[in-house]
């Protein structure tokens, strides 16, 4: 039975062979190949404990618990990591203040507030008094415009 | 007559006005932060790491101090008003604090937590000034094998403390921290691990970005999968506006003042050891006050008992003293929130550990003095104000979690100006939310992340001076000592229902033979 042990075992054993595998790819020196202790070392002994709990966790979960997620609203939630990501791409090109600004206004409207007057005194605003905050009195530059609009 | 000079200069910085501003202030902020459900202490110093990088050590450890009180202040709020603990340390308060707000006594319920907050921090802060020097001046002594045998200790207690069933995944999780703390350049020989060939992650992954992401924005994320029924949003509101009289009668305090001394005792010895913390100090107090109450009092344990209330309240608070004291003289978190005070330690280039009490006396008695400091702004000025702040809990969820995402996001940017590292954060805020969804624990992963350089470095010296030899394990004692007791913390709980069974069916045999 695919219980939360279960499943999470398995994807941190994935993981912990992937590690294991990349811990090849660390560039050893010749003369460090007898020494006790090299830039290997640690990662090694750290996938085998990965591998080693993981398996143990496949093979004797603590529980039958399983996920519940039922009601979640999936595809919300991967709209808003997008939107994140899309902010990422998009603060530095797009200047502070205004990527910032349709950032919350997109993730306040997908949440589901309608109201305008919430959504833009929730956002603008606030970035603003954020991007003074910090330029101003922390002394933080922070480029404000878009890259066409910079001098 | 030097623990007399350190309090003083302790007092001199922590009293100085920017400093009172800085607790005050941390205090505000912690409360607000800390009332919001699922945002703990963690997220809530995370999201003020980025701000404080400009400021002098002390007075960013003083701000810290203060957002770590009120988070948990904070906390202990939402679990009165809405039975939503914000924090795990606040859930046992949950027990008697909602339904004594449920029956018209939300104010007294949450001056009963401030007093015995206040109460608890104050014993909590007097033990503190004895013990961090005493142990400091002991830990001088140590060795890099002892250190790599504490961190050892402290990886292994956080594990074996995260509960029934829970030890494999809190150790996994440990493990998973210690291998994302390999990723970058490694610090001796200067060969990239784990970067892939990637520019961005040659100096590694940087420990506020993982906080944020596997906190302050998965929590945000979670809330945005599982958003709140029209019911919570209706009882939220409720509770802040009916909070009823905040006065406490002489019976109460009478009735409370025993539970308050043990409490704080008993928290503050949980808080010390790596690994418990105020989750287990106020389980512990709740479970022994209600021990000690007696039949008739034990029956209002639950129903919204005085003591039901003060115990847990109390120990939370002294077991928050309590851990810094491994921080500050051993440079070791006892748990996430010290873990990621050490990082931000470390960020201000302050080391911590035994010598920090010999080079940085200020910073060591600063924060222990401020301790004390940010219980009394507690008291005296968010109690009062606890009817206006718990007007955030009215603020939508629609309009919060974007901000929560903003200054999480934005937090670690202004840090790095890499926009690599939100791409980071999203991927690590996904991981997460998928690892909380099958009760895995986060914070061995952050104490992982955060210990497993230090690991590693301590390793490597040790096997140095002992010429490529593990032998220290067994020659050095002190280092032989912990790594048996941190064996005995890891094993002794696993192997307990095998060793009970094999007695009760040899009892049974020796009863069937007789």
């Amino acid at each position: 039975m695919l219980t939360n042990d279960r499943i999470g075992g398995l994807l941190l054993l994935a993981f912990s062979l992937a590690y294991g595998l990349l811990t090849f790819d660390i560039p050893l020196l010749p003369f460090q190949a007898q020494a006790a202790f090299t830039a290997r070392t640690m990662p090694e002994a750290l996938s085998v404990l990965g591998i080693v709990l993981s398996l143990t966790m496949i093979v004797k979960p603590s529980n039958d618990a399983r996920p519940e997620v039922a009601g979640f609203l999936w595809g919300r939630g991967a709209i808003i990591c997008l939107v994140m990501v899309i902010y990422g791409l998009t603060v530095r090109p797009g200047g502070f203040l205004i990527s910032t600004s349709l950032f919350l206004i997109a993730g306040i409207l997908i949440l589901g507030e309608r109201r305008w007057w919430i959504v833009l005194v929730a956002s603008v605003p606030v970035v603003v008094f954020f991007w003074v905050l910090m330029t101003q009195f922390l002394g933080v530059f922070i480029e404000p415009w878009p890259e066409f609009l910079r001098g | 007559m030097d623990m007399i000079n350190g309090i003083l200069t302790g007092l001199g910085t922590a009293l100085s006005p920017i400093n009172l501003l800085m607790v005050t202030v941390g205090c505000f902020v912690g409360t607000f932060i800390g009332m919001l459900p699922g945002l703990g202490p963690i997220s809530a110093i995370a999201l003020m790491i980025p701000i404080t990088y400009g400021f002098d050590p002390a007075t960013g450890m003083i701000l810290m101090a203060g957002v770590y009180y009120g988070a948990i202040f904070g906390g202990s709020t939402s679990s009165i008003l809405i039975n939503a603990p914000g924090v795990a340390g606040t859930v046992a308060t949950a027990f008697d604090g909602y339904p004594m707000a449920r029956s018209g006594q939300a104010g007294k319920a949450l001056a009963i937590a401030a007093y015995s907050s206040f109460s608890g921090g104050t014993i909590a802060a007097i033990f503190l000034l004895v013990a961090a020097p005493s142990l400091a001046v002991v830990s001088l002594a140590f060795q890099s094998t002892d250190y790599f045998a504490l961190m050892v200790l402290g990886l292994t207690a956080v594990a074996a403390f995260a509960g029934k069933g829970n030890i494999i995944k809190a150790l996994v999780m440990t493990v998973l921290g210690l291998m994302i703390s390999t990723v970058g350049t490694d610090q001796t020989q200067g060969v990239q691990r784990f970067t892939m060939g990637m520019i961005d992650l040659t100096d590694g992954i940087s420990f506020l970005l993982l906080a944020m992401a596997t906190f302050a924005l998965s929590e945000a994320l979670m809330q945005v999968l599982r958003p709140k029924s029209d019911a919570d949003r209706k009882r939220e509101m409720e509770a802040q506006k009916n909070l009823g009289s905040m006065k406490l009668t002489s019976e109460d305090k009478r009735e409370m003042a025993p539970v308050i001394g043990r409490s704080s005792v008993l928290g503050f010895i949980i808080g010390v050891l790596p690994g418990a913390g105020a989750t287990i100090a106020s389980f512990l107090a709740y479970g022994m006050e209600q021990r000690i109450a007696g039949p008739i009092k034990g029956k209002l344990f639950g129903k919204g008992s005085v003591r039901g209330l003060a115990a847990p309240e109390t120990a939370n608070n002294a077991a928050c003293s309590g851990s810094f004291v491994p921080l500050l003289t051993l440079g070791i978190p006892g748990s996430g929130t010290t873990a990621i005070m050490l990082g931000a330690l470390i960020s201000y280039g302050v080391q911590p550990g035994p010598r920090l009490f010999v080079d940085n006396p200020g910073v060591f008695w600063s924060v222990i003095i401020s301790m004390y400091i940010g219980n009394v702004v507690l008291l005296i000025l968010n109690l009062p104000l606890i009817p206006y702040i718990a007007r955030i809990l009215a603020i939508p969820g629609t309009v919060l979690i974007p901000m929560i995402l903003f200054f999480s996001l934005i937090g670690v940017y202004f840090v790095s100006f890499n926009a690599f590292d939100i791409q980071l954060m999203v991927i690590f805020a996904i991981a997460a939310v998928g690892l909380r969804l099958l009760d895995f624990p986060m914070a061995p992963m952050l104490l992982g992340f955060i210990l497993g350089g230090m690991m590693e470095e301590n390793l490597r010296r040790a096997l140095i001076i002992n010429n490529d030899s593990w032998s220290f394990v067994w020659e050095r004692p002190l280092t032989l000592s912990i790594l048996v007791i941190a064996a005995a913390i890891l094993f002794v709980p696993m192997l307990m229902p095998y060793i009970s069974g094999l007695l009760k069916r040899r009892r049974e045999a020796a009863g069937e033979g007789g």
